[in-house]
């Protein structure tokens, strides 16, 4: 240990920042030398006159002063939990009052659409353009309609399309695709989705079965009489055939 | 609860960050109002200290308050102007000098040290009065442990010097 490392650990030394080897070393040098000693002697009585000078406590007023800040924000932030907390519950409500419309609405929407299936098969409008090619029916909406609804030939797997047909739902023009099974007619409701999959997927409605999916921006909905097992077998033969 | 604990966790160090302040600032009325702002913001950011120790916390908070006052007041808080303050450390002192050393009053004791820079006044005063480690006081300033010791090896050097020869001219000019 050389006069050079006292020096360069001499505060570490004098504040007890060092390892017991690094302590043991410094003072067996300055055992030996005087002028280190009177360093670390000069330092130790320097931190000795700093600390003679009093400690300053904190008033007492400034004890209350801060004592009562925090009583008071504490009650602020009481306040403001509360008024969370209503917040919270009042958009809770808004949201159950929310969903119950939607759901509402959507119940509103299928009685529609089964209606219009309905009426198209009473009043003998279930056709605009009757033709079991889909490179007549597509090409016919084209002009009367502000989309293009994809349709397509079920007749492979037992669902013919039958025709075409313009409908009027929730104040918009949709398309309607018609397809048959033996007796049974499925009518397929077009338009562009507005929201996603908001809708359940499957109803039962007045012995009529209704289901619904979202493919590609568009809002399907198929109604029928026929029995589910088959008018899922249409709605998955639908989805699988490319358009 | 923001407020949870505060009696616990920061009321205790209220003496500490009041003889801080007091020592930053030089003046009563500005150590209060400083540890009064340093306390509301203790008490907003309770949740985050954790299981740290409260005192170097609440210091640092009291160090940022005054800081961020220093500034508003007057553009920029008297800063060390570590790069034109070269400063001799005086030779060896002999032992009669050691003595006079000694011989100073509380008052002259506590002037030198107000004169002292801030940065290096800081830690001096967290060293001595609130015995903390380097570790603490570098996390109380933000600076590196190594800044710390060599920082406090100046300001004693100052310090000393200050106690022996009196203010010196550039102190008293500012």
């Amino acid at each position: 240990m050389s006069c050079d490392d006292v020096a360069r650990d001499l505060e570490a030394y004098v504040d007890r920042e060092l390892d017991a080897d690094s302590i043991a070393a410094i003072r067996s040098h300055i055992g030996a030398c005087a002028s280190c000693r009177q360093r670390v002697a000069e330092r130790e009585a320097l931190g000795r006159l700093v600390r003679s000078v009093p400690y300053r406590v904190a008033p007492d007023r400034l004890r209350a002063r801060v004592v009562a800040d925090v009583e008071r924000r504490r009650s602020l932030y009481q306040w403001i939990a509360w008024a969370t907390a209503a917040v919270l519950i009042v958009s809770l409500g808004a949201a159950i009052i929310f969903v119950r419309s939607a759901t509402v609405r959507s119940d509103a929407l299928v009685a529609d659409l089964v209606d219009s299936h309905v009426r198209s098969l009473l009043a003998d409008h279930l056709f605009d353009v009757q033709s079991t090619d889909q490179h007549t029916v597509k090409p016919w909406f084209l002009g009367k309609l502000d989309f293009s609804p994809p349709v397509i030939d079920l007749t492979p797997t037992g669902f013919p399309l039958v025709g075409g047909r313009l409908d009027y739902l929730s104040g918009r023009p949709i398309a309607a695709l018609i397809y048959q099974r033996q007796k049974h007619t499925i009518n397929v409701f077009v338009w562009p989705a507005s929201n996603q999959g908001s809708a359940p997927r499957e109803r039962a409605i007045r012995g009529f079965n209704v289901r619904h999916w979202v493919h590609d921006g568009m809002s399907f909905w198929a109604v029928s009489d026929l029995n589910e097992a088959e008018l899922n077998e249409f709605v998955r033969a639908f989805q699988m055939a490319p358009a | 609860m923001p407020s949870r604990g505060f009696e616990e966790v920061v009321l205790p160090h209220l003496d500490a960050a009041y003889n801080y302040a007091r020592w930053l600032t030089r003046n009563d009325a500005e150590a209060e109002d400083v540890v009064q702002d340093a306390c509301v913001r203790a008490m907003r950011f309770l949740p985050s200290l954790r299981d740290d120790d409260a005192r170097p916390w609440l210091l640092a908070i009291v160090r940022n308050v005054w800081y961020s006052r220093a500034a508003r007041r007057a553009g920029s808080p008297e800063r060390l102007p570590f790069e034109t303050a070269t400063y001799d450390p005086p030779d060896r002192a002999p032992d009669p000098e050691a003595r006079l050393l000694q011989q100073q009053s509380v008052g002259q004791v506590r002037e030198a040290l107000e004169q002292l820079p801030p940065d290096f006044r800081e830690v001096v005063v967290l060293r001595e009065f609130e015995e903390m480690s380097y570790k603490a006081i570098a996390s109380v300033i933000g600076v590196p442990i190594g800044t710390v010791m060599s920082r406090l090896a100046r300001a004693r050097d100052r310090l000393s010097a200050l106690l022996r020869s009196g203010p010196l001219p550039m102190e008293r000019c500012r």
